[in-house]
């Protein structure tokens, strides 16, 4: 009897569980785990308990943007999307919207006055035809470059202001013994670099005009850009880069292989799990040549059409993630910076409040630029990151007369299918 | 005594037979034979993976495709896998299972330390190998550099010219427990009285090899050259987990080409062309195989 009362008991459970389950809608992610996963748990948890009628539930996609990506695509011709999912910016942003699968989030932008708490480089990405599309959770500043304290200050350096400076340390540096610059293989490390030379050459206007196909490839300003990089990043990367990752490029930081590193500032992350101290054993600076101006990475959640039943959810978990609060968790788990720049700066170590710092004066000239990755048309924004890895390894006039060709004949291409945006 | 009345599907085998086919015969159209179908339709049109309008461009894709230096690199990769999976897994996979057939002692002990690996995600072989790649500090660089051999240490999967060779040491020691399983259990199969024929006659070992074990071998070598024919053909995961294709597209085989253009560029249309020509070369290589094995069943069979 005992037993037979148990069983039943199970089985009302096992069936109540997933009925619970259910009622929370999903929200995918590819922050799979440690801090990351963290970062989004805390939003999701501060939302269930700020909605409580609504409550949602983290849905982890592993991989990264394009395997997300894969996934949506299947749901939305199944008809069944997530309620929220993680997405980039810029033309990622737009390809869904082209295609009628997002959701305005004009409302919601409204409410938490999402014209004044982001800065304009940023809302720029986030809109599509002026209308928002998504609500930025961070920004992940890809413009400093991080350097070894120790020895730094065992041979009395000093952080370089100009390329000139930069490339006159790099000479010092190599007669140590020690190589001057980290860098990591794949189509994003070595295009990330490239922004700093870029926007010495073209300023905040060119960047937006190469972004919008107003300028063109094999023009004088991206040949120069293109040969000042070689100068003074490529002709000083440490040698295998193109072999490691970009965590194995700060291990050669951590190692005294290399001196210094430009990368996202989710390095510091890393330098802090291989218990290295901010501001003791590591810092950074802007990089020479991007003057006020700083070059964003961002995370942002959207919301896909298709799920009615998911939308009041979905709303209020962006409302959750737009407030102060939401960023506050997400960005003190994951050591970026909070999009909603009325976030209170204590929840930063010291590498984020120096960040947060410059982010706020670069937002005070609208100086913000996102990353040009993700504001070209799909196929030329990964296409500019292959022939940059390329370059990196070879910058002879031979291959950069190569890229250019190809990237221009992209853009050919772009602009006959009127594939830009002015953003 | 009762009189025994078969059931309706009794008396008639062929609806059994229907019955019993029916299930698997619908799942195939529906999970293999539609979406091969689908995909030579995409391969006419233009499509980015997300509206729900699609456009017909005729033979656009294709002539794009058959234009682009990145389809031919690809396509001599997949040759250069070809032809290193069918000699080298087999070849090796031959060696091993002869050596462990010759131990007296541990011969489970070896076979499954030989297997392991086979039983291994191919997406972590490619995070052990990564790994194990690192071009500083790194095993095999670390290794060569302690036994004064650092000369002979590459960037190995970062650079064009060594990359895809890198991979395919990753790829040997994935995949040459299966050729080993395969060739160990035709060598613990072979008939001794051959065997003891050739000792008697007074056959040297290369001999017994040459003329009595390699030829009785002859089934289990089609299987491992076979399989690793396939391998090569539909060859991914190790080559996106480790590389992406890269750098640069150096290692960029036609599967990581396709999966690129579809979901990392969203053309549909393009990365179906590439599929079309990967299904139509992949016909070409295998199917002699296949023939070649359907005959050799049907023969079993008539034999019987």
């Amino acid at each position: 009897m005992i037993f037979r009362t148990a069983l039943l008991a199970t089985s009302i459970l096992g069936l109540v569980e997933p009925a619970l389950a259910q009622q929370a809608s999903p929200i995918w992610h590819y922050w799979g785990s440690g801090a990351e996963l963290a970062s989004i748990e805390s939003v999701i948890k501060l939302n269930n308990t700020n909605h409580p009628d609504t409550p949602v539930v983290g849905e982890v996609m592993p991989g990264n943007t394009v395997e997300l990506r894969r996934q949506l695509q299947t749901a939305l011709l199944g008809g069944n999307p997530p309620a929220a999912y993680q997405s980039a910016m810029g033309y990622e942003i737009k390809t869904f919207v082209d295609a009628g699968q997002l959701r305005s989030v004009q409302d919601v932008w409204d409410e938490v006055k999402g014209d004044e708490i982001f800065p304009d480089g940023l809302r720029r990405v986030m809109k599509i035809g002026g209308v928002p599309y998504a609500i930025p959770l961070n920004m992940a500043l890809v413009s400093n470059i991080f350097y070894n304290k120790k020895i730094f200050s065992e041979n009395g350096w000093s952080a370089p202001k100009t390329f000139d400076e930069l490339k006159a340390l790099c000479d010092k540096v190599k007669t140590t013994g020690v190589a001057c610059l980290a860098n990591a293989g794949g189509p994003f490390w070595s295009l990330y670099n490239f922004y700093a030379p870029l926007l010495s050459v073209v300023g905040p206007d060119g960047y937006f005009a190469l972004a919008s196909g107003k300028m063109p490839f094999d023009g004088p300003e991206f040949r120069k850009a293109l040969k000042l990089y070689g100068d003074v990043y490529a002709a000083n990367y440490i040698s295998n880069w193109g072999g490691k990752t970009w965590a194995q490029g700060a291990d050669d930081v951590v190692a005294g292989r290399a001196a210094m590193y430009q990368m996202g500032d989710w390095v510091s992350g890393y330098f802090k799990d291989v218990k290295w101290t901010p501001e003791k054993d590591y810092d950074f600076f802007p990089a020479p040549g991007v003057g006020d101006a700083v070059v964003i990475q961002v995370d942002a959640l959207a919301t896909p059409n298709g799920n009615e039943t998911s939308a009041a959810a979905a709303k209020n978990f962006l409302r959750t993630a737009a407030s102060t609060e939401g960023q506050a968790g997400f960005n003190r788990h994951k050591g970026s910076v909070a999009a909603n720049l009325q976030t209170p700066d204590d929840i930063y170590d010291y590498i984020g409040k120096k960040t947060s710092v410059e982010l706020r004066a670069a937002a005070n000239k609208n100086a913000v630029m996102p990353n040009l990755f993700f504001l070209l048309p799909t196929e030329l924004g990964t296409e500019l990151g292959v022939q940059l890895e390329r370059f990196a390894a070879d910058p002879s006039d031979t291959t950069l007369e190569s890229v250019v060709s190809t990237l221009e004949t992209l853009r050919g291409e772009a602009l006959a299918q009127n594939a830009f945006v002015a953003w | 005594m009762t009189n025994y009345k078969p059931a309706p599907w009794e008396r008639n085998a062929r609806l059994v037979f229907g019955l019993f086919l029916f299930t698997p015969v619908v799942f195939f159209i529906i999970f293999y034979i539609w979406p091969v179908i689908e995909t030579i339709r995409l391969s006419f049109q233009s499509w980015d993976g997300l509206s729900p309008r699609r456009v017909d461009v005729g033979l656009r894709n294709y002539q794009v495709l058959l234009a682009s230096p990145r389809f031919y690199h690809s396509l001599l990769n997949n040759v250069r896998w070809l032809v290193f999976y069918v000699l080298m897994p087999t070849g090796v996979g031959l060696g091993l299972a002869l050596l462990v057939n010759s131990l007296s002692r541990g011969q489970g002990f070896f076979k499954l330390i030989y297997f392991l690996p086979y039983t291994l995600p191919p997406v972590a072989v490619a995070a052990i190998w990564r790994w194990l790649y690192e071009p500083s500090a790194g095993l095999l660089t670390r290794t060569l550099n302690e036994v004064g051999l650092g000369f002979l240490a590459r960037n190995w999967i970062g650079e064009a010219d060594t990359v895809t060779y890198s991979l395919m040491a990753a790829g040997l020691w994935w995949s040459v427990g299966f050729s080993f399983i395969v060739f160990f259990a035709g060598l613990r199969n072979l008939p001794l009285e051959c065997l003891e024929a050739a000792r008697i006659d007074g056959a040297s070992a290369w001999q017994t090899f040459t003329k009595v074990t390699f030829p009785l071998l002859w089934p289990s070598t089609a299987i491992a050259l076979g399989m690793s024919a396939v391998d090569a053909m539909r060859l991914f995961d190790i080559v996106w987990a480790m590389t992406g294709g890269g750098p640069a597209y150096a290692s960029d085989v036609l599967a990581t080409q396709m999966y690129d253009t579809a979901f990392g560029r969203l053309k549909m249309g393009e990365a179906s062309a590439v599929s079309v020509a990967m299904l139509v070369i992949s016909a070409v290589v295998i199917m002699p195989f296949i023939i070649y094995m359907a005959r050799q069943v049907e023969r079993a069979e008539n034999d019987h």
